[in-house]
């Protein structure tokens, strides 16, 4: 993990350096005299050579200083912090969206091969993937803020959950159902055809032949395998929880990182959009690392062979 | 062989052709409706110019606002501009940078695959750990943050989006080519004195491409979304040049006056492309591998 850890944060570097702009002009605003740029270039370290440039970065990177912002020059893991709660907020409450429903109309939709229950969901998943978020998110604004009268959810904006319980919930509610959609089709297919795997082992049968209820051997016997593969995949869905987000904010208003970057952008202030990035993908990296772990835990037969190996 | 019966054809083959063109749509009938769907995408951005009713950005505020109708079948945005023709003109941004997106990812990533898997060593290693460097990045934003470094232009969205879809194709082009490496015809190539490239090209790369077809299906899936996205947080073609996602962010401004139509237009041309090309990929990858097909 270590060596990948490094070419990201090159990537991330390099991706920086890529851009056309110079860093100096737009750090340095309205300024243009030559000293005062040689000053600027001088401070900023960008008259060194690419590679001192990269260790002095990462140097300053692993302590967690990420630089300042070019347009209202705040540290950047400053404002990274500010508004990380807010993401992890709408991330946490998507993720509980989408595996909530996943697990229960998944499992409905296993046992109840063929019903109408189960072809609901299938167009479900085949449409949810489908689906850009970002128009749902505008459809979701425009049925429950505008049209259907009495407005039950808020267009969009963002209260801090220690101010105002209720109007966060309210506002939260929009921004997660619609970041959920995208996973949810893919946990909810994931499930299901997991479970339809497990139902055809022998150990199913046995379960069933020695009495044990319907509910017994669903849950107990074939939840617990079926959900090896599902949990691999929450992993993976956190990656598109993380880059959902990106979007989402961007449409609800929502003060998290995503939207940081969003913004960051057209400003070209680089050192915002580099941070986000950085923190981004290290949280992919460590959400897939925690998956990983999880995974031996949940099926002890992984550990063994390990062992064995 | 005295006496052996031959078999005589009881049927004209045209008869038998028909037959079997229509056997294969009865038992393929997702992908029968995930291609109609992708082909008709691809006449409208060919021939959009001809069939589109209006000038997609010539500016006509007498029309402005106008909802769906007899003049303007999916209404107009503020600008008066006919929204049915910023639909249609928009398919040329949205299928060209999926194809050309995907047409990078696939002639690098399997390129790289190829290399990797059949030569090994030290470049295998290199190749792969790079290949987990891109994987480390949630793909649309290694995407966001390519076109944000390179520019918002929809060169940028194709280059930024064929790179992140690199990874997908080197990782089942090495695993295809390892898996066939020690067969024997590849052994016996290799005995007869077929040079390395020839070997690669001649006799593995055909065993890779079925699953390649399929990728390359799913990946323009994804490209379309991709690019859809960035141009709605304004990384892709720049306005008055019409482009769903950037019309879709466009339109948001309107919401509270309930003009609806402004959005529901390239929303629902997104969707229909993007499942097109889901369901065409799921369709094949079913077609070439039996063993995959869904049994619910």
């Amino acid at each position: 993990m270590i060596p990948v850890a490094l070419l990201v944060t090159v990537a991330v570097f390099g991706l920086a350096r890529l851009s056309p702009a110079d860093p100096v002009l737009i750090f340095a605003g309205e300024e243009r005299d030559p000293v005062a740029l040689e000053q600027i270039r001088h401070e900023l370290g960008l008259d060194q050579a690419l590679p001192v440039q990269y260790v002095a970065w990462l140097g300053r990177a692993v302590q967690g200083d990420l630089g300042r912002s070019f347009q209202n020059h705040q540290r950047v893991m400053e404002a990274i912090t500010e508004r990380l709660p807010a993401t992890f907020e709408l991330g946490l409450a998507a993720l509980l969206v989408s595996v909530t429903f996943a697990l229960l109309v998944g499992i409905l939709s296993a046992v109840k091969r063929n019903s109408l229950v189960d072809l609901l969901s299938t167009s479900v998943t085949l449409m949810g993937v489908s689906f850009p978020s970002f128009f749902l998110g505008i459809l979701l604004i425009l049925l429950f803020a505008y049209v259907i009268p009495g407005r039950i959810f808020p267009p969009g904006g963002f209260t801090p959950f220690t101010q105002d319980p209720m109007d966060n919930l309210k506002r939260l509610v929009l921004p997660a159902v619609t970041l959920a959609t995208g996973s949810l089709a893919v946990n909810l297919r994931q499930v299901r055809s997991s479970l339809l795997d497990v139902f055809g082992h022998d150990y199913m049968r046995t379960a069933r032949a020695k009495g044990l209820g319907e509910r017994v051997v669903i849950t107990r016997h074939a939840l617990k395998n079926a959900l090896i593969p599902v949990v691999t995949l929450i992993g993976i869905q956190i990656g598109a929880i993380i880059e959902g987000a990106f979007i989402t904010e961007q449409i609800f208003f929502w003060p998290g990182i995503g939207r940081l970057a969003v913004q960051a952008i057209p400003a070209q202030d680089y050192p915002v959009v580099q941070g986000v990035v950085l923190v981004s993908a290290f949280s992919y990296m460590l959400s897939t690392l925690v998956v990983d772990v999880l995974y031996a835990w949940i099926d002890p037969r992984i550990s063994y062979d390990t062992a064995a190996a | 062989m005295a006496g052996t019966t031959v078999p005589i054809a009881l049927r004209r083959p045209r008869d038998d052709r028909l037959a079997g063109v229509l056997y294969f749509l009865r038992r393929n009938p997702r992908m029968v409706v995930g291609g109609a769907i992708v082909l008709a995408w691809l006449f409208i951005a060919a021939f959009a110019p001809i069939i589109s009713p209006y000038d997609p950005i010539k500016v006509d505020v007498t029309n402005a606002l106008e909802p769906p109708g007899g003049a303007h079948w999916l209404g107009t945005d503020d600008l008066g501009r006919d929204v049915l023709t910023r639909v249609l003109w928009g398919s040329r941004v949205s299928l060209s940078v999926g194809l050309i997106s995907v047409s990078i990812g696939l002639l690098v990533g399997t390129s790289l695959g190829l290399a990797a898997g059949y030569l090994g060593g030290t470049f295998d290693l290199l190749v792969m750990r790079f290949i987990d460097a891109l994987l480390a990045f949630p793909a649309l934003i290694l995407a966001i943050a390519i076109t944000s470094a390179l520019g918002p232009q929809i060169q940028n969205a194709m280059i930024a989006i064929g790179i992140v879809a690199i990874p997908a194709y080197a990782r089942l082009t090495r695993g295809q080519v390892l898996a066939v490496r020690a067969r024997e015809f590849i052994v016996a190539a290799r005995t007869i004195g077929c040079s390395p490239l020839r070997i690669v090209l001649r006799h593995v790369f055909p065993n890779v491409m079925n699953t390649l077809i399929v990728q390359a299906t799913l990946s323009t899936a994804f490209a379309i979304l991709a690019e859809a996205a960035l141009s709605f947080l304004g990384l892709g073609p720049q306005p008055p040049y019409p482009s769903w996602g950037q019309d879709i962010n466009y339109s948001q401004r309107y919401l509270p006056n309930l003009k609806w139509w402004m959005s529901v237009g390239p929303g629902i041309a997104i969707f229909t492309a993007v499942f097109a090309f889901n369901f065409l990929g799921d369709a094949l990858r079913d077609a070439f591998d039996p063993r995959l097909r869904r049994s619910g």
